[in-house]
């Protein structure tokens, strides 16, 4: 049954997205193709839709390392944005200062400064939640939204770029850039470290002793706090982890596609990786499909720009609808488990 | 004049808020408020342009933010799943959507619509005039009526009220439906009485700090207007800043009444007035 | 004619057949008593004679006449009401407000709690029973949260009254204001319905008795034509082995305990000034009903919950994994259902450096040594891979005995480890706690159920209010002596 059920997904996808496109009126059969060309048709496809995925992946295993340990994590968005801003405040002062650090260096010091920002801000909504019961799912959007006029302020003030004419913050040379494979498209060693990551997280979850943990008390904290395991600690754990890896989802836009950080800095990147961890089951290796998946419904939608100006939010809905599709199915064979156990 | 535009920054939380009470008492968090009163805010401004009539489009408005919550009570309560998974995806459908068909529509260049307003008399408008009836109203509605105490013992203790032969999934539908058209009340105000118009992600976080506002407020409908009230004066401080041409950048102004939101959550703090049942989907067989 | 009549009920969950082609007649005016071991149908049975159930197949009657099956709003207005074992009170509620709940009739109505509580209320007064409607629920005792059950349902005219396991959580001074009450109800010509479980208390009031055993229907008759023994006998089909317990011979103190306090969730003080110590190799019963400190102390005791003043000393030869706990919830406390056997498993075994190297786990032996405990357990399992939660209550139990066992804790502590077991899985798991303690364990055994106490313990006290009382004669009252 769970099989039948895994495998439906993809055709699931398709039906949603056929009917999206049918609703909206857009030719279903020219925009199927435009889509797939600007995402798998050639290598700049295939390049656009790696780039897309990346920072999809990363936000989506936060999400995953989250929502396993039994925290709400809404704040990816917040986290991705605090964490951009702190690899600029840190870029400013070992890029453009007088005596700029060597760029293997600097590099890894901007994207630590970038893990430890989206950390520390989870941390907040962590902390807020253990010592004063305030709900994750509640304190977390609220922070995206004040992270969010706090990247607006700070592009426009103190991280704004030396001629202060745009609100943007100084743009990185492309030597301080991630390494592109190639000249031509933007594919960067940042879409190699978050497959790393992926590993990385998914061992961290099912074969190391911390991710037991995490699991155990996302599962059943009460059951954890009888075996005397610190469910606090568990929990605060998750949430910065998945802080730390939206961080870093934002310092590897900053340093590989963006290179500099604006108020469009985020483009709800943060937001977008809870339907991919959700289509992922939750799962960081099955997340490399959903994020790719969707990676790719966004490269391909800038195609579709002959045909209506909504590419990138038609992405939204075909995301919203094929999560709830899966909620719904999940529903209702969990449902008949449950009546056949009695 | 104060007061009266007070109540007109406070609106679109308070009105949400207060149905929201409502909801949280039966036990059940609309997470996807935002987006109900995003879709509300949307098709209330598309109605009032298509018929140079702003009433139609309240009831646009209205018929969707209930159309909208339905589709977030059909899965959370009908299908028990989770509220939070839920919520978040209609939240995102709402986004795309409104999106999608405002730029499918108006494209992305930032030309103003202007859409015929609600009107209102010295600064009074009938919705605000609505959210301050409704505060007694729904006080009412939960203390003094059966309803009402079928209600709250969904929110608390729902095996009492199956237990009296009362079906807990249709109370909560119900209250939750009337979260809806409050919902749709407030997704009309920002587009057919602030505004004038639509922009993408208009409600900005407001169902969030409404929902903050519930827990703030005790889920009390009083004092969760009385929560709204602070947020609303939180935001009539960025113009009242900007207009004294002050030094404190705006953004920060902007991030004020979602900072006041927060710390009137740190402030409060758990407590155990949150209803005993809240945000648990109901099984009748064990 | 009988007042409530079943005739070929049947219903199943699944593969399970709870209730199998019961007939069974109740009189007005008599206390009918069905009795039944665990999953015996007892509690199907009535679910379905008041609405809450649907079966299979089968009718319930009504003096003779038909009576739709499976709404209990209706069954409430033909008079037919059950008062549930597990309250359905509404804690945050006022007592007014909890008694209108269940007189409202239909919900288009403007109410006042008090105007419908008000005959609930002078029903209590003629009881005897002195209630506060102003009272929050939340705070009674369980007795008068029982009282306030008891009255919602008499409340509405109700001619058919359906006990479920009432005594259960009453201590016996309350027991005894119970049956004074079904002797009224019944002198009142009601036709009152007692599931229990207790023989000599089902002996001492009832003027019928039915049993069931797995679904069926065993045996009906009247009181003076049956005896504990056959009861017994009826109820489970083969007696329970009653052997001598050995006493085995208590070594070194492992806990001691002076003064001890400790508070609730709510704050409350749940154990009061307790002194006690345990000894390796002997088992200390704490019996006593439901909800008087039991929780909080074994929480205590295991290390999970801080005292609030006085002192508890350990003393362990070895600090790693020296206490073992078996939660009174299975499916709460003990097992993350979705997760699987050796998930379940190795949260006892964290420690265990064959099992986890530095960081990282040893999959492979983790896998291995769980089924080594699935086996030696005999957990009716196709492997540790599958999940806990297809597991039968039995074989969850085992899951959390071995994990605990097989860590060689130097204090056990238990809660009701029977609850919800069959014969042969309770005796199992006694059988492991009796071989703990000969191997030296020092055990805390909390249990509602005196069988149970008597079996296993060395030695026995009561737990009263948060406080411990020897063992005096309460136990005649109580009415479970071996």
């Amino acid at each position: 049954m769970k099989q039948l059920r895994n495998a439906s997904f993809p055709v699931l996808l398709l039906l949603i997205l056929v009917v999206t496109l049918a609703l909206f009126r857009l030719p279903v059969v020219d925009s199927l193709k435009l889509l797939f060309a600007g995402s798998f048709g050639d290598q700049y496809g295939w390049s656009r839709t790696a780039v897309k995925s990346t920072p999809l992946l990363l936000t989506g295993l936060g999400m995953v390392v989250a929502w396993r340990g039994g925290m709400y994590n809404i704040g990816g968005e917040g986290q991705f944005i605090v964490g951009g801003l702190c690899g600029a405040a840190v870029a400013k002062w070992c890029v453009f200062s007088a005596h700029p650090l060597p760029v293997g260096l600097g590099t890894a010091l901007i994207l630590t400064a970038c893990v430890l920002g989206g950390a520390g801000y989870a941390w907040l909504a962590g902390w807020l939640y253990i010592r004063r019961g305030v709900e994750v799912v509640i304190s977390t959007i609220l922070l995206n939204f004040i992270a969010l006029q706090v990247l607006g302020y700070a592009c426009s003030g103190p991280l704004q770029e030396v001629k202060k004419q745009v609100p943007l913050s100084d743009a990185l040379p492309d030597t301080w850039m991630l390494h592109k494979l190639n000249r031509q498209m933007d594919v960067h060693s940042g879409v190699f470290m978050a497959l790393g990551v992926a590993l990385a997280v998914y061992v961290l979850l099912f074969r190391t002793k911390l991710g037991y943990k995490i699991r155990l008390v996302g599962e059943n904290a009460r059951m954890a706090r009888a075996n005397r395991l610190d469910v606090d600690r568990s929990r605060l754990t998750a949430i910065v982890l998945s802080g730390a890896l939206c961080g870093f989802a934002g310092g590897i836009e900053y340093m590989g596609m963006a290179g500099q950080v604006g108020a469009g800095f985020s483009q709800q990147w943060g937001f977008l990786g809870i339907p991919v961890a959700l289509l992922g089951g939750l799962h960081p290796l099955i997340c490399l499909g959903s994020a790719t998946v969707f990676g790719a419904l966004f490269a391909g939608s800038e195609n579709l720009a002959r045909f209506t100006q909504a590419g990138a939010t038609l992405v939204y809905v075909i995301q919203a609808v094929t999560v709830l599709g899966y909620v719904g199915i999940k529903a209702v064979s969990d449902r008949r488990v449950v009546q056949e156990a009695g | 004049m104060e007061f009266i535009s007070l109540l007109s920054y406070t609106a679109p939380i308070g009105l949400a808020a207060i149905g929201e009470v409502l909801v949280q008492r039966a036990g059940v968090i609309n997470i996807g408020l935002e987006g109900s009163m995003l879709t509300a805010a949307f098709f209330g401004m598309l109605a009032s342009l298509a018929t140079h009539n702003p009433w139609i489009g309240l009831f646009a408005a209205l018929l969707s933010g209930l159309v909208f919550t339905l589709i977030f009570g059909f899965f959370t309560i009908k299908l028990a799943a989770d509220q939070v998974v839920v919520g978040t995806a209609t939240n995102l459908l709402a986004l795309g959507l409104t999106g999608s068909l405002f730029r499918s529509r108006f494209g992305t260049t930032s030309q103003l619509i202007s859409v015929p307003r609600i009107p209102s008399w010295g600064g009074f408008d009938p919705l605000m005039i609505l959210m301050l009836l409704s505060v007694p109203v729904v006080w009412f509605l939960l203390q003094k009526t059966g309803w009402g105490l079928a209600v709250r013992a969904c929110g608390e203790y729902p095996k009492a009220a199956d237990a009296s032969g009362y079906s807990v999934n249709s109370i909560r539908f119900q209250a939750l439906m009337i979260g809806g058209l409050f919902a749709g009340l407030a997704g009309a105000y920002l587009s057919l009485v602030i505004a004038g118009s639509f922009a993408e992600n208009m409600t900005a976080g407001r169902g969030f700090v409404a929902i903050a506002m519930v827990t703030f407020g005790r889920w009390k409908p009083h004092f969760a207007f009385l929560a709204a009230l602070l947020i609303g004066y939180a935001v009539s401080l960025q113009y009242k800043f900007q207009t004294y041409g002050s030094n404190i950048p705006y953004q920060l102004m902007i991030a004020l009444p979602y900072v006041v939101a927060l710390l009137v959550l740190v402030v409060v703090g758990k407590g155990s007035s949150a209803p005993g049942a809240l945000a648990q989907p109901y099984r009748k067989d064990k | 004619m009988s007042r409530l009549t079943v005739s070929q009920l049947t219903k199943r969950f699944g593969a399970l057949t709870a209730l199998d082609d019961v007939s069974l007649a109740f009189e007005a005016g008599e206390i009918h008593a069905v009795l039944g071991e665990n999953g015996a149908g007892k509690s199907t049975l009535m679910h379905v004679m008041s609405g809450f159930l649907t079966p299979d197949s089968g009718e319930v009657l009504l003096d003779g006449k038909k009576i739709p099956v499976g709404f209990a709003f209706q069954c409430k207005h033909l008079g037919i009401e059950m008062i549930h074992q597990h309250f359905t009170l509404v804690p945050a509620f006022t007592v007014a407000e909890n008694l209108a709940l269940a007189r409202l009739d239909g919900l288009a109505h403007i109410t006042d709690s008090k105007e419908l509580a008000a005959k609930a209320l002078s029903i209590a007064d003629k009881l005897g029973w002195r209630i506060d409607p102003d009272a929050r629920t939340g705070q009674l005792s369980v007795g008068q949260q029982q009282r306030l059950e008891i009255l919602k349902a008499i409340s509405g005219d109700a001619s058919v009254l359906i006990f479920d396991e009432p005594t259960a959580v009453l201590a016996p001074h309350e027991v005894d204001d119970l049956f004074r009450v079904l002797a009224e109800l019944k002198s009142q010509g009601k036709c009152v319905i007692l599931i229990a479980h207790k023989l000599t208390e089902v002996l001492s009031i009832a003027d019928r008795v039915s049993v069931l055993r797995r679904g069926k229907l065993i045996a009906s008759e009247i009181r003076s034509n049956v005896d504990a023994q056959t009861l017994a006998e009826w109820m489970v089909g083969e007696l329970p082995s009653r052997d001598d317990v050995p006493q085995g011979v208590a070594g070194d103190i492992c806990v001691q305990a002076s003064n001890l306090s400790v508070l609730g969730d709510r704050g409350e003080t749940s154990v009061r000034g307790v002194h006690f110590e345990i000894r390796k190799g002997e088992i200390l019963g704490f019996g006593g009903v439901d909800g008087n400190g039991q929780v909080e102390l074994a929480e205590c005791l295991s290390q999970i919950r801080k005292p609030s003043s006085g002192e508890i000393q350990w003393h362990f030869s070895n600090q790693k994994q020296a206490i073992g706990y078996i939660p009174q919830d299975r499916h709460v406390d003990g097992l993350a259902l979705n997760l699987s056997i050796e998930e379940n498993m190795l949260v006892t075994a964290l420690d265990d450096e064959k099992l986890v190297s530095g960081p990282f786990l040893n999959l492979k032996e983790v896998r291995a040594w769980a089924n080594r405990l699935v086996q030696n357990y005999s957990v009716k399992a196709a492997d540790a891979s599958v999940a806990a939660g297809s597991l039968s209550g039995g074989n969850q139990q085992k899951v959390i005995v071995s994990r605990t066992l097989d860590q060689n804790p130097e204090l056990l502590v238990v809660l009701n480890p029977g609850r919800g077991l069959d014969i042969k899985a309770t005796d199992y798991v006694h059988q492991m706690i009796l071989e703990a303690r000969t191997r030296g364990t020092a055990v805390a055994l909390f249990s509602t159920d005196l069988d149970e106490l008597y079996k296993l313990s060395s030695r026995v006290v009561f737990m009263v209010g948060g406080k411990l009382v020897e063992d005096e004669g309460a136990l005649s009252l109580v009415g479970g002596a071996p």
